[in-house]
C-alpha cells in the first residue's frame, strides 16, 4: 500500500516537473491540408463462379458406352451349386439387387449367360447352362423385370472365368453372368 | 506233363460250364482277325525327274495302308532277300517266298507341267491275278488326295468303307474365335470353314461329306444351320432356342438334334430334303422336364442313342426313331454322354466320367457288355466314328491343352491329330 502510495506521487512530482518545464515558444502552424487526388477505392467483388450443372445420374449413365458400362460390372453374378441349377440362397440378394439396378434403369436390356465347370461333357454342360441362365432369368421375372428385357444363352463349359482343375476354379466358373446389352 | 495234360481239359470245362453264368466274361473276337501280309516296294518313277515325287506317293500310301488294320505291311528287309520288282515282269514266287500275300506296284510319272500320272495295281501273289487296278492324273499339288484315292479303292475292294478321302470336321480357337475347321484322317491338309464373329460349334456332317449341320451363335441365338459345302449355301433348321448337338441318319433324311425351341432341351427330327437342301416338318421326340440331349442315329435309323438326366443323373437311353421305348443303357458312373453308334451297329462308345477322369468306353449292342476305350487320367470327350467304324476321334487334354486325337477301336494306334490352339467336337465324313 505504501509502495503503491510511493509510485503515485513520484508520478504526480514528474508530471508536474515536465509541465513546469515545458518550454515556452510559439508552435508553428500544421502545414496546409494538401488535396487528397487519390481515386475512390472500388469495392470490387468477384462474380461468384459458374455453377457448372451437377451431371444428373441419367445423364451420366447415358454419356457411358455398353462397353464402359459392363466394365463397371454394376450386375453381379451369381454361382451355382455342382450339376444344379436352382437358385442358391446366398444368390437371392445378389439377383435382388441387379433387379433393383434394373428398375432404376428400366430402358436396359440384359443378356444372362449360363456357364459351367469342367466337369460335365459339351452337350449336357451346354443343356445345363442354358437352364441356369433359365432358372435366373424365371428369379428376376418373379421380382417384377420385364421378359422382353432379359436374353439367356448358354456357353456350356467353353468359357471358363478360372483355368484351375479344383473345387475352387470350379466353383467360380458355375455361374450366370449379366451382360448389358441395350439400354 | 501227363499231369498238366489231364488237368487242362478240366479247366476248359470248368470254363464253359460258368461261361453262361458269368455275365463278365467277355471275348474280343474282332481283334483276332488276321491281317492280309501286304507287300508295298517303293514305287517305280518314271524317270529320275519323277523320283521324290513317287517318294513322297509312298509314304503317304504306306501310311495310309498301315492305318486299315485289315493290312499288315511285310517287314522291308524281306524285300532284300529277293530281286528288285520288275513292275513289266512280276516274279511272283519271290514274293511268295517272303509270305506276301498281297503286293501292290505303283508308278509314278510327273510330267514338265507340274501334273503327276500314277498307275497302281493291286496284285494277289497266290493267283497272279490283279485285284485292283487304277491310273490317275493330277496336279501336284493334289497328289495326297489322290494316292488316298488310290488307298480308298483297295478299302473298297475289301468291303471297307473309304476312309482316306474323308473328312474330320471339329471346332478351332487357332485364329481367335471358335471357328469350324476340316482335316483328313490323319491331321493333314487342315483348312477353315467358317469365317465369322461368331462362335461356330459341333459339326456334323450330312452323309456323303456334302452338307455340314452345325450350331452358330449369330445374333446371340445359338441356332442350327445346314451349310452345303461346296456351294456356300446355307439353310436354316431351327433358330429358337438353344439348338444344337446334331445328327444326321444314314440316308441324310433326318436330323436329329437337341434343342430348347419350347423352353427345355429335348430332342426333335428334322425332316431333310436334298437338292436343294430344304427343312421340312420338325417333330420333337421327348417330353420331360429333364435335360434331353446329345442324339444319334443307329445305322439303321430304327433307334436313337441320347443322353438324358431324366432319373437324376445324366445317362445313355436309347429309344425308337418315333421317341417311344426309352431305355437306359448306362450304368456304373454318375455321368454319361455325347453316344455314337458306330457304322455297323454293333457298338455305341461314349463317355463315362469317373472320379473326374473323362474316358470313352463302348457298349456293345448285343452282348450289353462294355469296354474301356481310353485311358489317360484325363479329359476324354466328343467321340465320333470313322467312316469303316474302325477307328474313334475325340478330343483330349490328355497333352495339357485341348486337342483332336484318333485311336482305333481297339485301343490301339492312339495319335494326336491337332497342335494349332485349342481343338474339339470332332465329326467324321461317313
Amino acid at each position: 500500500m505504501r509502495r503503491a502510495l510511493i509510485v503515485a506521487m513520484i508520478c504526480v512530482l514528474a508530471v508536474a516537473f515536465t509541465v513546469s518545464c515545458k518550454p515556452k515558444t510559439k508552435p508553428t502552424p500544421p502545414p496546409p491540408p494538401q488535396a487528397k487526388e487519390q481515386p475512390k477505392v472500388e469495392k470490387v467483388v468477384e462474380p461468384p463462379p459458374v455453377k457448372k450443372a451437377e451431371p444428373t445420374e441419367e445423364e451420366l449413365f447415358m454419356s457411358k458406352s455398353l462397353e464402359v458400362l459392363n466394365k463397371e460390372k454394376p450386375l453381379a453374378m451369381i454361382y451355382f451349386d455342382y450339376d444344379k441349377y436352382f437358385i442358391r440362397d446366398d444368390a437371392k440378394p445378389v439377383l435382388e439387387s441387379n433387379s433393383s439396378w434394373l428398375k432404376r434403369w428400366t430402358s436396359t436390356k440384359i443378356l444372362i449367360e449360363g456357364h459351367c465347370d469342367e466337369r460335365g461333357t459339351e452337350e449336357y454342360n451346354l443343356a445345363l447352362g442354358e437352364k441356369r441362365a433359365k432358372s435366373t432369368s424365371d428369379y428376376l421375372l418373379s421380382l417384377g423385370i420385364p421378359a422382353e428385357r432379359i436374353r439367356t444363352l448358354s456357353y456350356g463349359k467353353s468359357q471358363p472365368l478360372d483355368m484351375g482343375h479344383d473345387e475352387a476354379a470350379w466353383a467360380k466358373n458355375r455361374r450366370a453372368q449379366f451382360l448389358i446389352i441395350e439400354k | 506233363m501227363t499231369k498238366r495234360l489231364v488237368f487242362l481239359p478240366l479247366v476248359l470245362l470248368a470254363a464253359a460250364l460258368l461261361g453262361p453264368a458269368q455275365q463278365d466274361i467277355w471275348i474280343l473276337i474282332d481283334g483276332g482277325r488276321p491281317a492280309y501280309a501286304f507287300a508295298l516296294p517303293a514305287f517305280v518313277a518314271a524317270d529320275e525327274a519323277s523320283r521324290a515325287a513317287a517318294e513322297e506317293a509312298h509314304r503317304i500310301f504306306e501310311a495310309d495302308i498301315q492305318y486299315t488294320r485289315i493290312f499288315q505291311l511285310l517287314p522291308k528287309t524281306y524285300y532284300s532277300y529277293i530281286r528288285a520288282l520288275d513292275p513289266k515282269a512280276i516274279r511272283f514266287k519271290e514274293w511268295e517266298s517272303i509270305q506276301a500275300s498281297l503286293l501292290f506296284v505303283g508308278v509314278l510319272a510327273e510330267s514338265a507341267g507340274g501334273d503327276v500320272t500314277f498307275e497302281g495295281r493291286l496284285l494277289d501273289v497266290k493267283s497272279e491275278r490283279q485285284i485292283v487296278g487304277k491310273r490317275y492324273q493330277a496336279k501336284k499339288s493334289d497328289l495326297r488326295y489322290m494316292i488316298h484315292r488310290m488307298a480308298d479303292e483297295i478299302m473298297k475292294a475289301y468291303g471297307e468303307k473309304p476312309v482316306f478321302t474323308s473328312k474330320i470336321a471339329f471346332v478351332s480357337n487357332r485364329d481367335g474365335n471358335d471357328e469350324i475347321y476340316f482335316m483328313d484322317y490323319d491331321g493333314a491338309r487342315q483348312e477353315r470353314f467358317t469365317f465369322n464373329a461368331v462362335r461356330d460349334y459341333m459339326p456334323a456332317f450330312a452323309p456323303g461329306g456334302q452338307r455340314l449341320a452345325y450350331t452358330s451363335y449369330r445374333g446371340l441365338v445359338p441356332g442350327l444351320y445346314i451349310d452345303d459345302i461346296y456351294e456356300n449355301k446355307r439353310t436354316t433348321v431351327a433358330a429358337r432356342g438353344t439348338s444344337y448337338a446334331p445328327s444326321f441318319s444314314a440316308d441324310g433324311k433326318k436330323l436329329a438334334f437337341s434343342s430348347s425351341m419350347d423352353g427345355n432341351a429335348e430332342i426333335y427330327v428334322a425332316e431333310i430334303e436334298t437338292n436343294p437342301t430344304r427343312v421340312g416338318r420338325i417333330r420333337r421326340l421327348t417330353y420331360n422336364p429333364a435335360v434331353d440331349t446329345a442324339p444319334a442315329w443307329s445305322p439303321n435309323g430304327r433307334e436313337i442313342v441320347f443322353t438324358s438326366d431324366r432319373g437324376g443323373t445324366a445317362q445313355i437311353y436309347v429309344m425308337d426313331a418315333e421317341g417311344a421305348n426309352s431305355r437306359r443303357i448306362s450304368f456304373g458312373a454318375n455321368h454319361h454322354d455325347s453316344p455314337a453308334w458306330s457304322p455297323n451297329g454293333d457298338k455305341i462308345v461314349y463317355v463315362a466320367r469317373v472320379d473326374n477322369v473323362f474316358d470313352l468306353y463302348l457298349y456293345h449292342v448285343q452282348s450289353n457288355q462294355v469296354r474301356k476305350l481310353t485311358e489317360s487320367n484325363a479329359r476324354n470327350e466328343s467321340p465320333a466314328w470313322s467312316p469303316d467304324g474302325r477307328h474313334v476321334v475325340f478330343t483330349s487334354n490328355m497333352k495339357g491343352s485341348l486337342q483332336i486325337f484318333a485311336i482305333d477301336a481297339d485301343g490301339q494306334n492312339l495319335r494326336q491329330l491337332t497342335t494349332a490352339g485349342e481343338n474339339k467336337l470332332p465329326d467324321w465324313s461317313q
